[in-house]
């Protein structure tokens, strides 16, 4: 033991200057590729991307296009040439939904509306929550109160019965939608920004700022938000989730996107009667949003293990 | 505008002097003869004038609250609705006088909508909805044991009801839109009966051994409506491009269960006049919709296309019907903005005429073509628009006499001017089927009444039922929705009811009925013994202030829900003293 401890303590220095060696934002990139759940959430989220940017190219059929041709029932089940269906019959690799459309072709199109509608909302509730939440937290005093007594009022709410009262007021639609959920994932990012804010401004080195004469607006904008951004960023993560899932629910209630448009969560309204008779039409609309989920809750948690600074070395 | 106004208030202000000077009469006399235009009261309406400013139109209301009259009168038969009066000619006979013949009255009253309801008790209640609702009477074969409201009601069989006891001791009526879950539920076992089995169900039913499925052909329509009023279909040739765009065929083929049909006309062509199978609707034909768009200057048109999400056996898939007009539209260069409206706000929009571009249909209440076309064409009803004055004669034309030719001729004519306007497009004919446990006996399904739950026995305390939707209140007079009506069916009755699986009549608080030749006075002769669930002995007295809460617009118990009593204006016209 006593002689293997100089040995392990020389490595582990070593370690440390190598990491040392390289910027904070190096090191936190290197602990998110070698995270596990990272690796799987950035491949899924990849391939979704890739859906997304190129579903012109990938779907065989416009999302409102339908197939007709004689014998070709509506709700068809999948038709995979490759698995044997019969190869007169159209290639349908999800089935046909309830208006004769390619339900693959319409997954497809929803994973470009759901990945802009998870990032607009979540874009938009970042910048005004960022900014409410650091005014806050800088200011203190009755700024601080005033605003975060309103986004306790907005927290009280669940957020997709917020959401619902909102889109009822403003009226259906997408972009009502977008305002909705936008609206209520304002005060997460307020408050995480705020606390993040409260802890920094108080450091050394903004009080050294202050002293050589910078400006608030400098000091806030340049001294402190930047060193704020790392648990905005996991939350950021985590937040396109929840806004996706709260957009796929207004959809499914019939107050969101309005059909035709590809959303999921409307795909899977319409048909929720087929959960016995005709399943693949709410089996892959489900399994899309689950995935697209699924990989933002994944890169969240490995994003937060990244940037954790107790677990930093 | 003016003249319609001045002339109501012209109207209104003869009424409520006819009104005033009848109250003080004496008891009337004989019952008034079939001229119409001759008022059978002494007050000459010229004098009517001169005395009417002074008493305001809803003065006379609070005055003889509690005190049901033996008569009720219209001053004459100029106001608009179609009834001269209705009188208590002694406790147990009732007659009504019309004011032109009408062969289908006995029909028209035995919708749920004519109800009986105890007239102590409906002075009780002020004839307000929600009084009602909460504490239903009738006298009907059930009574409510309770409602919660979003849950369920539950019904339990009145000891002392006149007729056959209800079979089973308690019903439950629930609801549930999805008709996935209604049929989970019945697979489960936790009800007994579900209404309208989805259209892709139908082989899941008839393959399970413990199911039975009850078809039926119910005399309904499913149609396209449109509003002449709102742009851009105050353009006649915009909804005639509509009609030429969408492939009705196609709607019917791919979205409707087997028994359903493209209907030919409006009217079911089982009825014995209505339908013109010699005047088929408009052939589909995308490229002379184009063209009529085009001429109307309306390409790249932008409209707004709403429907409740309920399913009846006239629309069995809503969202994928709406979604498939939607993308035949766009066929023709029109885009289309689906909205999904609330059941009772879509309703209420259409009926007060609001409603551009919508999806509506009809299931018939009694099978003549007078309830299909009458009601949705005559001159009070606003869906469409500004109704059209020659549909009206016309229709009045075939409702005036009780010779098929000339009522055929008549209804060719408003088929022909219903192809020429295009207030509406309609569709299908949409085959219905409703599910029961293997194990129910008297498993029926009515076409054109609602339900009889006190005819179906099954071997447990419970008989389960789950409808599509919540009924809105229990007090049907100023209702006219069908899922309303199955649970005010169980506790209230009309004078007359529809044999079970049948359209035919069958006495029920009217022992019989005569009338005279010319079918303008009804005489009905109610049954002795009826008791209401209060305690009450049904006599014409009830009879008269449950009709005078509905006719008479200065009736303090005229009230109800929304106080529009659609089936009695689209029956009987306009209100007496109405403003």
């Amino acid at each position: 033991m006593a002689e293997l401890a100089p040995a392990r303590a020389e490595a582990s220095a070593l370690r440390v200057s190598a990491e040392r060696g390289r910027s904070p934002l190096a090191r936190a990139l290197r602990r998110l590729l070698q995270n596990r759940s990272a690796q799987l959430g950035m491949s899924i989220l990849a391939a979704l991307v890739f859906v997304a940017v190129f579903a012109d190219v990938i779907a065989p059929y416009a999302y409102d296009q339908q197939i007709r041709q004689p014998g070709l029932r509506r709700r068809s089940p999948p038709c995979i040439h490759v698995l044997g269906c019969d190869p007169s019959k159209p290639q349908l690799l999800m089935g046909l939904d309830s208006n004769f459309r390619d339900l693959f072709s319409r997954v497809v199109y929803g994973a470009r509306l759901s990945l802009q509608i998870g990032f607009v909302t979540t874009g938009v509730a970042v910048v005004i929550g960022a900014l409410l939440g650091a005014v806050a937290g800088y200011l203190g005093g009755w700024a601080d109160a005033l605003i975060m007594r309103a986004m306790d009022v907005l927290l009280a709410f669940p957020s997709l019965l917020l959401a619902i009262a909102i889109v009822s007021v403003l009226g259906t639609g997408l972009i009502n939608t977008l305002i909705a959920v936008a609206i209520v994932s304002i005060p997460v990012y307020a408050r995480v920004v705020r606390a993040s804010v409260l802890s920094v401004k108080e450091m050394d080195y903004v009080l050294a700022s202050r002293a050589l004469g910078a400006s608030d607006v400098r000091i806030l904008f340049v001294r402190i938000l930047p060193n704020a951004l790392t648990p905005l960023v996991v939350v950021a993560a985590l937040g396109i989730a929840t806004a996706i899932l709260d957009a796929a629910g207004l959809s499914f209630l019939g107050l969101g996107a309005q059909p035709p448009t590809p959303e999921w969560g409307l795909m899977l309204g319409e048909e929720r009667n087929s959960v016995f008779n005709a399943p693949h039409l709410v089996f892959f609309p489900g399994a899309a949003i689950m995935l697209t989920v699924l990989g933002f809750n994944l890169l969240g948690d490995g994003l937060r293990d990244a940037l954790d600074p107790r677990r930093r070395v | 505008m003016s003249t319609s106004a001045s002339r109501l208030r012209v109207l209104s202000l003869l009424a409520t002097a006819a009104l005033a000077l009848s109250a003080c009469a004496t008891t009337p006399t004989a019952a008034p003869q079939p001229p119409a235009s001759e008022p059978t009261m002494p007050p000459p309406p010229a004098q009517a004038p001169t005395e009417a400013p002074t008493a305001a139109p809803a003065e006379p209301t609070a005055a003889p609250a509690a005190e049901v009259p033996t008569k009720v009168e219209a001053p004459d038969c100029n106001y608009g609705g179609s009834i001269k009066s209705i009188e208590a000619v002694d406790d147990y006979t009732v007659k009504i006088t019309l004011c032109a013949p009408d062969p289908a009255l006995p029909f028209k009253l035995a919708g749920d909508s004519f109800a009986i309801l105890d007239s102590d008790y409906l002075n009780q209640t002020g004839g307000d909805s929600n009084a009602i609702s909460n504490n239903p009477v009738g006298t009907g074969p059930y009574k409510l044991r309770e409602w919660k409201r979003g849950e369920g009601l539950t019904f339990e069989a009145f000891s002392d009801y006149w007729g056959e006891k209800a079979k089973t001791p308690t019903v439950v009526l629930r609801w549930s839109k999805e008709a996935a879950q209604r049929l989970l539920e019945l697979q489960s076992g936790n009800a007994d009966g579900i209404a309208n089995v989805g259209p892709e169900d139908f082989e899941t039913v008839e393959k399970d051994p413990a199911l039975q499925l009850v078809e039926i052909s119910q005399p309904n329509i499913f149609y396209i409506g449109f509003n002449n009023t709102i742009p851009p279909f105050d353009d006649d040739r915009v909804r005639l491009a509509f009609a030429y765009g969408i492939d009705r065929e196609r709607i019917v083929r791919d979205y409707y269960p087997r028994g359903s049909k493209v209907a030919i006309s409006f009217v079911p062509d089982s009825f014995a006049v209505g339908a013109s199978p010699n005047i088929p609707w408009h052939e589909y034909n995308p490229e002379k919709a184009k063209a009529l768009l085009k001429e109307a200057g309306k390409e790249n048109l932008e409209v707004t296309l709403s429907y409740r999400d309920v399913v009846r056996g006239y629309l069995p898939n809503p969202g994928a019907v709406a979604q498939e007009i939607q993308a035949q539209l766009k066929e023709i260069g029109v885009n289309v903005k689906i909205e999904v409206k609330e059941s009772g706000a879509f309703l209420d929009s259409v009926t007060a005429g609001k409603e551009p571009f919508y999806l509506l249909g009809w299931g018939a209440d009694y099978p003549d073509a007078t309830n299909f076309l009458d009601y949705h064409f005559g001159p009070q009803n606003q869906q469409f628009g500004k109704p059209y004055d020659d549909i009206v004669a016309a229709l009045r034309e075939g409702a005036s006499t009780a010779d098929l030719a000339k009522r055929q001729a008549a209804y060719d004519k408003v088929n022909e001017l219903l192809k020429k306007y295009v207030p509406m497009i309609p569709v299908a004919h949409g085959g219905v089927a409703y599910a029961y446990r293997a194990d129910v006996e008297g498993a029926h399904v009515n076409p054109v009444s609602a339900l009889v739950f006190a005819a179906m026995k099954v071997p447990r305390e419970r008989f389960v039922f789950v409808q599509n939707a919540e009924p809105i209140s229990l007090y049907c007079a100023d209702e006219s929705d069908g899922e309303t009506f199955t649970a005010c069916a169980q506790i209230f009755e009309p004078l007359l009811t529809f044999k079970i699986g049948t359209a035919e009549l069958q006495p029920a608080l009217a022992e019989s009925y005569e009338s005279n030749a010319d079918l303008t006075e009804w005489t009905f002769k109610l049954r002795k013994g009826v008791k209401f669930h209060n305690g009450a002995t049904f006599e014409a007295r009830d009879v008269i202030a449950t009709f005078a809460a509905m006719w008479d617009a200065a009736n303090p118990n005229h009230k109800g829900r929304t106080g529009t009593f659609e089936y009695w204006t689209a029956y009987f016209g306009s209100f007496l003293n109405s403003k």
